[in-house]
């Protein structure tokens, strides 16, 4: 085992931080890394916070995945309302979407619901450079876990659907995928969008 | 969950941090550096340290004699013969599955008139769960452990020089296959769906670590035969043992299973003239408690404790076994 001094990629600074996050941000040079199987220089996007709420800013990480899927046939019990219609470009089955995978440490039930929501609804923001002193939550999560769950999160929004799904024959191909934080406001009952 | 920890020093300012297994980053308490760690080929090791001493290991061991069906005058003639301890190094893995399994179940309900009505429900189960797994990294030869059971305590590699170490012979992606494969197989028991039409399950390994953990190595013997317990080296408790049985248990059991099994037979025969399905009932139950008593009988001259690669079949685990003949059975009748 050993141990180094985690420094940006870019400009050779030190990272300093409060907390232990899989993504490191260089301040100086606006830099974000990851060291997850070698160091990596991460495309990220900031996303601006609605200035009309108040509140502890808080900046959670997301995986945004462009996906491309394939649905070549599916059968549900009791139901026939198919999600993925909504992003079908073709009669063939085949369509594009934005899979937004939450990186940092979520209960099953909140992770759930952050991805479905995100996905099927994706957000519209103005981007920013950084992020205005406000805290980050830390991301746990690797790109590679991220697009394992994309699975995960196209078969939970056609499970959650009225009916019993039974089969679901298709293949998703994650083409790219982007480092996204978006702005939360922390509240008594937890996290709430600040979009 | 993060249970042990391991001290090391911060590259920046030397000052002294804390890793807590299983973490790649943390923060230097003295100077806020941003710190990385860098496993052995990605997999960190750590040691758990020795908190038993040779006669800590050896009071377990004999009050472990004292119990259950072994020889009563165990704890008498018994003779040690030497006590040792070792580290066995074991890989340990969490993972998390996350899917869907989809299918139904065939309900069977019968109505008034007795006739026989299948029902097939229709389930969809979300996975979303966290599963840990560890198995030995080498040969554990006759020591009877295959995996960890305790997770806790302080870890430290100061013992290395003092006590004997075992070195890790299986490799870290046979490990890591394993225990996705176990995952895998626990979420699918977890669903519970019989008649499965999709299945789609993802899993990440969260961690994966080489644990070298203190294990005191008990051997004894009885009547001119050699036997042996394992003691752990943290907890205290008796991992896996081997020990004469008695023959007086051995005796009364034969004869109290013999007579309770054609008891049962000859009470069903008698009754075969109020209902002939009475007849079957006794046979069967007589034929089971014989063979139980075959069983305990067969093996109980030794008694296993532990995760042995060749064990004799214990009283529950031959339960089981009939158990799943009658599944198997009933599953063939319909």
């Amino acid at each position: 085992m050993r141990i180094v001094q985690v420094k940006c990629p870019s400009c050779s600074s030190p990272i300093y931080s409060k907390q232990r996050d899989q993504l490191f941000y260089c301040e100086k040079c606006n830099v974000l890394h990851t060291r997850n199987g070698g160091v990596e220089k991460l495309d990220f996007e900031i996303a601006e916070f609605n200035r009309s709420l108040s509140g502890e800013k808080v900046y959670v990480p997301f995986w945004r995945l462009y996906c491309s899927f394939i649905i070549r046939s599916k059968s549900v019990e009791g139901g026939h309302v198919f999600r993925l219609m909504s992003w079908m470009k073709d009669e063939d089955g085949s369509g594009t979407l934005f899979i937004y995978i939450p990186a940092a440490d979520f209960d099953p039930s909140a992770f759930k619901n952050l991805a479905i929501g995100y996905t099927v609804s994706s957000p519209k923001y103005g981007s920013r450079l950084d992020f205005g002193g406000a805290r980050r939550m830390p991301a746990v999560m690797s790109r590679e876990e991220a697009v394992e769950l994309a699975d995960f999160v196209v078969v939970t929004m056609e499970a959650e659907k009225p009916g019993v799904l039974q089969r679901l024959d298709y293949s998703l191909t994650v083409n790219s995928s982007k480092v996204v934080y978006l702005p939360f406001i922390m509240g008594q009952s937890g996290l709430k969008s600040a979009l | 969950m993060a249970d042990i920890s391991v001290g090391l020093n911060c590259p920046a300012c030397g000052g002294a941090v804390s890793v807590v297994e299983g973490e790649s980053t943390l923060l230097c308490p003295y100077c806020s550096s941003t710190l990385f760690i860098e496993g052995d080929q990605g997999v960190t090791t750590m040691a758990f340290k020795n908190r038993v001493n040779r006669e800590s290991a050896l009071k377990a061991s004999r009050l472990w004699w004292s119990r259950g069906w072994k020889a009563r005058d165990l704890k008498r003639v018994g003779r040690t013969t030497e006590v040792y301890p070792i580290y066995l190094p074991f890989w340990r893995a969490m993972t998390r599955v996350a899917g869907w399994i989809c299918g139904y179940e065939i309900r069977r309900h019968t109505d008034s008139k007795g006739r026989v009505h299948e029902q097939k429900v229709p389930k969809e189960v979300m996975i979303l769960n966290d599963y840990r797994f560890s198995e030995i990294a080498t040969d554990p030869g006759d020591l009877g452990i295959r995996s960890l059971r305790n997770f806790a305590g302080e870890t430290s590699f100061a013992d290395f020089d003092m006590i004997p170490t075992f070195e890790a012979t299986t490799s870290k992606d046979d490990a890591l296959a394993r225990a996705r494969s176990d995952a895998q197989s626990r979420a699918r028991s977890s669903a519970k769906v019989s008649r499965v039409t999709m299945e789609r399950l993802h899993v990440l390994t969260r961690r994966l670590s080489m644990v070298y953990y203190p294990i005191w190595v008990v051997r004894y013997t009885y009547r001119d035969r050699m036997y042996m317990t394992t003691v752990d080296g943290v907890t205290g408790q008796v991992l896996s043992g081997r020990a004469p049985g008695d023959p007086l248990f051995q005796s009364l059991a034969i004869t109290a299973g013999t007579s309770v099994g054609g008891l049962a037979a000859a009470l069903g025969i008698i009754m075969s003239g109020i209902a002939a399905e009475l007849m079957i009932v006794g046979l069967l139950a007589g034929g089971v408690i014989l063979y139980i008593t075959y069983r305990f009988f067969r093996h109980g001259s030794e008694i296993v404790e532990g995760e042995f690669k060749h064990k004799p079949a214990s009283v529950s685990q031959t339960i089981k076994e009939l158990q799943s003949a009658a599944r198997t059975l009933q599953e063939a009748y319909r």
